[in-house]
């Protein structure tokens, strides 16, 4: 018997039930769920942004009193959990969550409710974060070092509240990755293999995983730090068998993984973007994506570079300047691949490119000077000093904010139907561009010049940093007015924009297939694929089956001789 | 520096050369195994390269100091170890021979130092940067810095850990002076703690709050 296409209901514009608000809330469509994610992130990064520019302001001039040395720890500490809990980590996964499903030809989830809870959560943890602030906010800094932790020398609920908050991002990432990792594995379109996923579902399966991986490292340290918070454990307190450097160990296996989680994010987005964008296939996947993968755990592995200064020995320190410098190998890779992609290809100059090569630009100067801290003799020197600030920042703001930016105006008509206005795209990728050269360049001097340690709420004038740090100050406005005008951008198009239909960018991956929005049943009827640029396959299709039918329309309207 | 201009300039070069407004054709190019081997070959000798200048360098900054001629006598076999305790928010240098000092440490001139580096409450980083590396004091953990300089002078340094509220006002100094110096100041440290010793001991026997 062979098989016969099954009757489809169609019921349009029908009217939902429950207000807009409680069917978002209570929704466990991955897209659903991943908007939420994402319009987070951009809530956030703006609030982040507001605690960097109060902290410029404190650094304009040597030994300011804008704020006091507390609030200015709070300030920071908020800054660092706003910017990777809730700005970086939630957009790249956010995105994840909405797209990878739709790239590879899925109609939903594998387990839609952990998803669910995983973003209810991260929710929550945002909440908590700044009802903390109400009270007590953590002034712990940013990866809040034991034994400064402990109740002993902060004994205020600031740190409790980030432990909390973060513990519950945390978790609420974990869930959401252990769906992803599950419905990439299980839910793949038919001839989708491995070999042909996306790049940028590829990174989301890598990102999952490291996240499942790295995760909950964290909430074992996190849960560690409330046990010895508050019923008087003794895990990172020294003197009765606690040790101290075990916290640094724990978060830092944390912080990194997040870094290169951040980074193949970017480095996903960028090359569904440049294929897109110049028309041409990927240099080479295979090795794109064995670099991604090995980017994860070569990159996770380096963790005690952060560490160089610590009471460790010094195979250790080799050891975490070997992982580091082979990192050389896989970002060296991708980068050369991204750049050969768009190399003889006819690059359209729109907005997501232009982006993604802002984010190529911006992480490849973070990882050169990252370089230099890997190198155990220059990190005796460097480490610590703004210019760690200024390559952790090149790196993340290349990654999550160029980078993000790219996937997001790159996704947007698909999120929303609507394309993002290009013009105030432009002007907002200048002024973000000039505004992280002049916020952060300075801080390089600072710190390998100068000496300017990290994350003081002062300095003092005729050490040599005055200059640099009012023109960082500088720049960082000029930051904050860029990614503003992204975000104002992104609110106005929403509605305004035009429409887009749902194939803006003439895109060679199953998620252009749906509708834009999408239904939230994705697809009506699935593809087989057959290579990884499945709507390339299928356009050409089209198009020729066009042109036969047409040439023999053309043959049957000849006269019969 | 030059791996940000090699990419820079990548990048320029291809956005230039490759506008859609010059109207070609996208070349389907794909890559072959031989050309991603070569890359891989340079990626990975220039990360071998730099392990190696790493390791060179780092065993280079490592390299024990001696004590020269001008330096104190006693510490020409061994180190003069002088312990150096972070606490919030000020450093405490412990003398061998019990004298200790706050804020500011005097050490002798061409003389190996070393440094034994310990927190008593939270984690500081002890950073002199133009003598010595820079060196994390955690509690529960010796940490070892051992420098020696050959100019007398006073050295600027701070703490380059966030340590709490007063944590950029944590600063210390270091004063290189001669051995004859050096010996003079230890002699007159310990006098002084002797003798405000003796003086709070006999205000407590006479019954008095010191």
């Amino acid at each position: 018997m062979s098989p016969s296409p099954r009757p489809e209901l169609v019921a349009e514009g029908f009217t939902p039930s429950r207000p807009r608000w409680a069917q978002l809330a209570t929704s466990a469509d991955h897209k659903d769920v991943g908007r939420i994610l994402v319009c987070g992130a951009l809530g956030f990064l703006f609030i982040a942004l507001v605690e960097l520019a109060l902290m410029r302001i404190q650094l304009l001039v040597p030994e300011n009193t804008f704020l006091d040395p507390v609030t200015f720890n709070r300030m920071l500490s908020l800054y660092g959990a706003s910017a990777i809990f809730f700005f970086a980590l939630p957009l790249a996964i956010g995105l994840f969550y909405y797209v990878a499903p739709l790239q590879i030809g899925a109609r939903g989830t594998a387990l839609p409710r952990l998803g669910q809870t995983g973003a209810a959560l991260w929710v929550a943890g945002g909440v908590v974060l700044y009802a903390g602030f109400l009270f007590t906010p953590s002034e712990a800094g940013v990866n809040p070092l034991a034994p400064l932790t402990e109740k002993a020398f902060l004994s205020n609920n600031g740190v409790d509240a980030w432990a909390t908050s973060v513990g519950l991002a945390t978790l609420g990432f974990v869930f959401l990755s252990i769906n992803l990792v599950a419905t990439l594995r299980t839910m793949r379109a038919p001839g989708l293999a491995w070999r042909r996923l996306p790049v940028f579902s590829w990174a989301a399966v890598v990102s999952s995983w490291l996240m499942v991986v790295i995760g909950p490292v964290l909430l074992a340290a996190l849960t560690m730090l409330m046990i010895d918070r508050n019923y008087d454990g003794i895990f990172f307190a020294d003197g009765s068998g606690g040790a101290p450097l075990l916290w640094q160990h724990l978060s830092w296996i944390f912080f990194t993984g997040t870094y290169m989680l951040i980074l193949i994010f970017a480095f996903g987005a960028i090359a569904e973007i440049a294929t897109a964008f110049s028309r041409k296939p990927l240099f080479n996947r295979t090795v794109v994506m064995v670099s991604l993968a090995a980017i994860a755990v070569v990159g996770t592995l380096a963790w005690m570079q952060n560490m160089l200064t610590a009471p460790i020995g010094i195979g250790w320190m080799y050891f975490a300047m070997l992982m580091s410098l082979a990192l050389i190998v896989p970002f060296g890779f991708v980068i050369f691949n991204l750049i050969a992609t768009m190399a003889g290809g006819t690059l359209r100059m729109r907005a997501p490119l232009l982006f993604a090569l802002g984010a190529i630009f911006a992480i490849s100067i973070g990882l050169a000077s990252e370089l230099c801290h890997s190198l155990v003799a220059a990190a005796w020197k460097v480490k610590n000093t703004t210019d760690a600030t200024a390559a952790t920042h090149f790196a993340l703001i290349g990654g999550s904010v160029f980078g993000g930016f790219a996937a997001l105006h790159y996704w947007f008509p698909k999120m929303t139907g609507r394309t993002m206005g290009e013009n105030l795209a432009r002007i907002s990728f200048w002024t973000i561009l000039v505004g992280l050269l002049l916020g952060f360049v300075p801080l390089f001097l600072a710190g390998s010049e100068q000496g300017q340690v990290i994350d003081a709420y002062k300095y003092f004038a005729g050490t040599g940093v005055t200059t640099y740090n009012v023109i960082a100050s500088i720049g960082v406005f000029i930051l904050f007015v860029g990614i503003l005008l992204t975000i104002l951008n992104a609110i106005f198009s929403r509605e305004g924009g035009a429409e887009a239909g749902h194939d803006p960018w003439g895109g060679e991956t199953l998620e252009w297939f749906a509708l834009s929005p999408p239904e939230p049943h994705n697809f009506d009827i699935l593809p087989d694929v057959r290579s990884p640029r499945p709507l390339r396959d299928i356009r050409e299709a089209v198009g020729n089956r066009t042109r036969r039918s047409e040439q023999r329309a053309a043959r049957e309207s000849q006269p019969v001789a | 520096m030059i791996l940000i201009v090699a990419v820079t300039v990548a990048l320029l070069y291809v956005v230039r050369r490759f506008r859609s407004e010059r109207g070609a054709a996208p070349r389907q190019l794909l890559s072959g195994r031989r050309l991603q081997f070569r890359v891989g070959a340079v990626l990975t000798f220039f990360a071998a390269l730099l392990f190696v200048l790493g390791i060179v360098f780092t065993d280079k900054a490592r390299e024990k100091p001696a004590t020269g001629d001008a330096g104190l006598a006693s510490a020409d076999s061994e180190p003069l170890k002088i312990k150096a305790t972070g606490q919030q928010w000020l450093w405490r240098y412990d003398y061998p021979n019990g004298a200790f000092s706050y804020y500011k440490l005097v050490v002798p001139v061409d003389t190996a130092v070393e440094l034994e580096l310990l927190s008593t409450d939270v984690a500081h980083t002890w950073n002199v940067p133009e003598l010595a590396r820079k060196a994390d004091a955690v509690p529960g953990k010796t940490n070892r810095v051992l420098f020696s300089t050959e100019d007398e002078g006073a050295f600027e340094g701070d703490s380059a850990t966030l340590s709490g509220q007063a944590y950029a006002a944590m600063r210390t100094e270091v004063e290189v002076v001669s051995p004859e110096e050096y010996e003079a100041f230890v002699e007159a440290q310990q006098e002084d703690i002797q003798s405000a010793q003796d003086r709070v001991v006999e205000l407590i026997e006479n019954g008095e709050t010191p």
